[in-house]
Order: structure tokens, then C-alpha cells, then sequence
């Protein structure tokens, strides 16, 4: 099972974006968005990325997402939709799931998979160490190029950040 | 809204654009993209009323919508080609799904309901906006993938926008509407051309955005969103009604006004490369733009309906004053004798 880590949390990742985009209430939606993001986490992990799986942790759940519960909690009416109380979501919810699972079989049974991309079974899942990554881990190397070569990405998305709080304020303003 | 906020969000619309005209590398064109969406949100909502907020969620989520189908034949490329740099896109699949992208991003047909919607919902200085400069990012990510379009899709799109444009302008009273069908007609004839001469694609684009720009500042200058108030600018400024005749005509695209130039040269393309049924189609279905445009010309500047007295003065506040009208109404007019420059364009 070790060897096939990645395809499971891959699947259970999916399933969970089909949680929260069928659309029940959205603290049910926050809780699902806790479990994508710690699955997520465990994705890059994988990938030896252990820095980037601690950043999803600490800032987007421990952060973002506790903000975010916070003001939904605020916000959020005598009693919230879950996916099994309203027919809609259980039925998109049920149909989401359904196509998941009939991907996840034809990936299982047949010898190669062609979709957009081909890969030839679940053996494309498994994580092959090509070992060539030399002294240095790859993933902080691309953090440090972040604030050297991609200086310009900083500014751009610190200034995109800059300018939504303002955009958010001016929206929410009223008259 | 206080004007530094004002200004600050207004820039950042700029450099949205600036930065997706600019870059070299897929990613930062996606967030060029996102910044300019996110920061024309508050000034399409300048007025807080009901209509204004439905016509920015529309924009909001067609745009998000187009945005991720770009991310995502952003990543098929990366998938294939394993490089993020914007040569040509080295797989049908993901220029397929780019083409779509874009041509919702610009309101071409089949996802060009939100474009007559989005702009009546809101003032006509922010209609101006979002019909001129909103258009000219994804034209020249167009302008850059174009080696690699698939040409039966593109010019389906075009045809059908053309055809779209013309008949659903048709029955419009509503200035604003008749700004958003007439977009989406230019918009099918820029692509129309853009496989074979990317050049006329741009030639179109910058003369298409002149001519819109003039008609906005005019229906601006008279304070009119709806045909019947602008038949009533013969009361107040009677030489705005000449030239409202002279910038619709040459939207229209009639021969000694510059309108024409960019329609004849796309002909002229097309039957160099041998389709002759499509310049047909286009061209007969260019008069139906024709046709609402001449209304509007035969209800403001040839005739004056009858009425009685009290109706005929026309009830504004101060005039505004625009500055850049009267060059612009010089340059969308008589542009047309200086054809014989594009020979110097690539």
C-alpha cells in the first residue's frame, strides 16, 4: 500500500473537493476543506516537499481556515444544510462520488489510461526516487529562487494581495 | 470611493493588463489575469444599487470561470511540453481549451451571454472601460497562440458573433445594449482574420477602440443611456448630433470613414487565402450592425419627432467635459485615406 501512498490520498483528495462543491452549508464545507488540506499536505510531503506540507498546515489551515470558521461561525443560520438533509446535495454529492469511483476502477483494471494524458496504470503513482537531486533538496531550493530569481512574482502577488484587501473593503462597503 | 483607494484600484487595473501583455511565462500571464478581474470588481460596482452588484457577480463568474479553464490548458501544455514559456501551445487538447478561455474572456459566441447583461447593469464610464481595455488582454494572448489555433473552432466562433452580434442588436432601445451587441459583431470580425494575418487582428482592435471610445464619450457628453434620450440632443448640443451620425456610420463601416478600413482589409485577407463564402456571410451579416446603427442615426441627427414643448428641453446636470473628444471623433472618421501605410506593418 506504501508504494500506491499517493494515488490513495490522491483519490480521497478529490472526494473531499466533491464534499464541499456540492454545496452544503459552509461550515460542513470548511470541515471538508480541513481534511483536503491536510490530505494535500500529505501529497507534497511525498514528494519530499516537507517544508511546503508544514506551510499548507501552520498558514492555510491554521490561519486561513480558522479565520474563515470563525466568521462563518458568525454568520451561520439556525440549521445548516448538511449533504444528507437536502436532496440536491446528497444527489450531486452521490454523483460526484460515483464518477470518482468509476475512475478510480477503470485506473485499477486497465493497462494504460488515456484521458488527456496517458499513464500506464497505477504504477505511474508510485514515487520513484531518480536520486540525481544532488545535496541540496529541491524544494527549498525552489523557495530560495522564489525570493531571488522570482523577485518579480513577490512584488506581483504581494501587491495582488495588497489591492484584494482594498477591493474587499470597497465592495463590502455599501453606500 | 475615496479617491487614492479609487486611483490605486484603477492602476492596478492597468497593470493587470500590463502584466499579461508583458510576460513571457504562463503563470504570470494567469495572475496578470486575476489581478485585472479582482480589481475592476469595485469600479464596474461604483454605484452600490442592486443592478450594479448582479451585473459585477456576472462579470465575476464568467471571467473566474474562463480563468480556470486557462489555468487548466495552462497545465495540459506544461504536461506535454514540459516548459511554461508561450511559443505556441504543443498540444490540440490544451489549445482547444485555451481558445474557449478566451473567447469567453472577450464575449465571442457561444459565451457571449454575459456581455449585453454585464454591461447594461452598470454606468456607461465603466461600460467604456469594460468594453475597450478589458478586450485587450485576451486579444493579445490570442495574438501570441495564434500559429496554434485550431482554425474550424475559431472561426465558428467568429461567424456565429457576427451573426449574433448583428441580430441581437436588433431589437434594442437600450444604448448600452446596443454598445455590447455591437462588441461582440468586432470582436468575431478581429477573429475572424486571426490565423491568416494576426496584423489585421490589431489594425481591427485599434480602430474598433477609437470608434467605441468616441461613441461612449458622446452618449456621456448628452447624458443619454436609451435612444429616446438621445434624440434629444438636437435641443442641446446640435452639433453633437452630426457626429454621432458620422462615428455610428463609421461603425457601420461605410466606405470614406475609417470603419471601413479594417472590414476591407479582412476581406481582402480572407479571399487571399481562398475562402470566398466566408467574407460573403461576414459582410452580408455586417449590415444588420448597419441597420440598428442607422436607426439610431435617423432618430437623433435626421429627424425630430414630434412633441410637445415641455418635452423638448432636455433636463441634465452641468455638461462634463471631455477632453479627448474631438480627436478622437477626427481619428475615427477620416482615418481611411491612410490605407496605403499598412504596407510599412509586418
Amino acid at each position: 500500500m506504501m508504494t500506491y501512498i499517493v494515488f490513495i490520498l490522491s483519490v480521497i483528495f478529490v472526494v473531499s473537493f466533491v464534499g464541499f462543491s456540492s454545496k452544503p452549508s459552509p461550515i460542513y464545507g470548511g470541515l471538508v476543506l480541513i481534511v483536503s488540506g491536510g490530505v494535500g499536505c500529505g501529497i507534497i510531503m511525498n514528494f519530499g516537499g516537507s517544508f511546503l506540507g508544514l506551510m499548507v498546515f501552520l498558514i492555510y489551515l491554521g490561519g486561513m481556515l480558522v479565520v474563515f470558521g470563525y466568521t462563518t461561525a458568525m454568520a451561520t443560520e439556525q440549521y445548516p444544510e448538511v449533504w444528507v438533509s437536502n436532496t440536491t446535495v446528497m444527489g450531486v454529492f452521490l454523483l460526484g462520488l460515483l464518477m470518482e469511483v468509476m475512475l478510480v476502477l477503470y485506473v485499477l483494471k486497465s493497462e494504460e489510461v488515456g484521458v488527456v494524458f496517458k499513464f500506464s496504470g497505477v504504477g505511474d503513482w508510485a514515487i520513484y526516487d531518480t536520486g540525481d537531486s544532488g545535496v541540496f533538496s529541491e524544494e527549498i531550493m525552489g523557495v530560495a529562487a522564489l525570493y531571488s530569481y522570482g523577485a518579480w512574482v513577490v512584488i506581483v502577488t504581494g501587491w495582488s494581495l495588497l489591492v484584494g484587501v482594498l477591493v474587499v473593503l470597497e465592495v463590502t462597503r455599501g453606500d | 470611493m475615496n479617491p487614492l483607494i479609487f486611483t490605486t484600484i484603477l492602476m492596478t487595473v492597468l497593470l493587470g493588463t500590463m502584466i499579461v501583455m508583458m510576460s513571457s511565462h504562463w503563470l504570470m500571464i494567469w495572475i496578470g489575469f486575476e489581478m485585472n478581474l479582482l480589481a475592476i470588481i469595485p469600479i464596474l460596482m461604483k454605484k452600490y444599487n442592486p443592478r450594479t452588484m448582479e451585473a459585477s457577480t456576472k462579470y465575476f463568474l464568467t471571467q473566474a470561470t474562463a480563468s480556470m479553464l486557462l489555468m487548466m490548458a495552462i497545465i495540459i501544455n506544461l504536461m506535454h511540453s514540459g516548459q511554461w514559456t508561450i511559443t505556441k501551445v504543443f498540444n490540440p487538447t490544451a489549445s482547444i481549451i485555451m481558445t474557449s478561455a478566451l473567447a469567453m474572456k472577450l464575449g465571442l459566441t457561444p459565451f457571449h451571454f454575459w456581455v449585453p447583461e454585464v454591461t447594461q447593469g452598470i454606468s456607461l464610464t465603466s461600460g467604456l472601460i469594460l468594453l475597450t481595455w478589458q478586450k485587450l488582454a485576451p486579444m493579445s494572448i490570442l495574438y501570441q497562440i495564434s500559429p496554434s489555433i485550431n482554425l474550424n473552432i475559431l472561426l465558428t466562433m467568429a461567424v456565429l458573433s457576427i451573426l449574433v452580434g448583428g441580430w441581437g442588436g436588433l431589437n434594442q432601445t437600450q444604448l448600452r445594449k446596443i454598445m455590447a451587441y455591437s462588441s461582440i459583431a468586432h470582436m468575431g470580425w478581429m477573429t475572424a482574420v486571426l490565423v491568416y494575418n494576426p496584423t489585421l487582428t490589431m489594425l481591427n482592435m485599434l480602430i474598433y477602440i477609437m470608434m467605441t471610445l468616441t461613441m461612449f464619450m458622446l452618449f456621456i457628453h448628452s447624458s443619454s443611456t436609451t435612444m429616446l434620450s438621445l434624440s434629444h440632443t438636437w435641443n442641446k448640443t446640435p452639433l453633437t448630433t452630426t457626429l454621432i451620425l458620422i462615428t455610428l456610420l463609421s461603425m457601420g463601416g461605410l466606405p470614406p470613414l475609417s470603419g471601413f478600413m479594417p472590414k476591407w482589409m479582412i476581406i481582402q485577407e480572407l479571399t487571399k487565402n481562398s475562402s470566398i463564402i466566408l467574407p460573403t456571410l461576414m459582410a452580408i451579416m455586417a449590415l444588420l450592425n448597419l441597420y440598428f446603427y442607422m436607426r439610431l442615426t435617423y432618430s437623433t441627427s435626421l429627424t425630430m419627432f414630434p412633441s410637445t414643448n415641455n418635452m423638448k428641453m432636455k433636463w441634465q446636470f452641468e455638461t462634463k467635459r471631455i477632453t479627448l473628444l474631438p480627436p478622437l471623433i477626427v481619428m475615427s472618421s477620416l482615418l481611411l485615406p491612410l490605407t496605403p501605410m499598412l504596407s510599412i506593418l509586418d
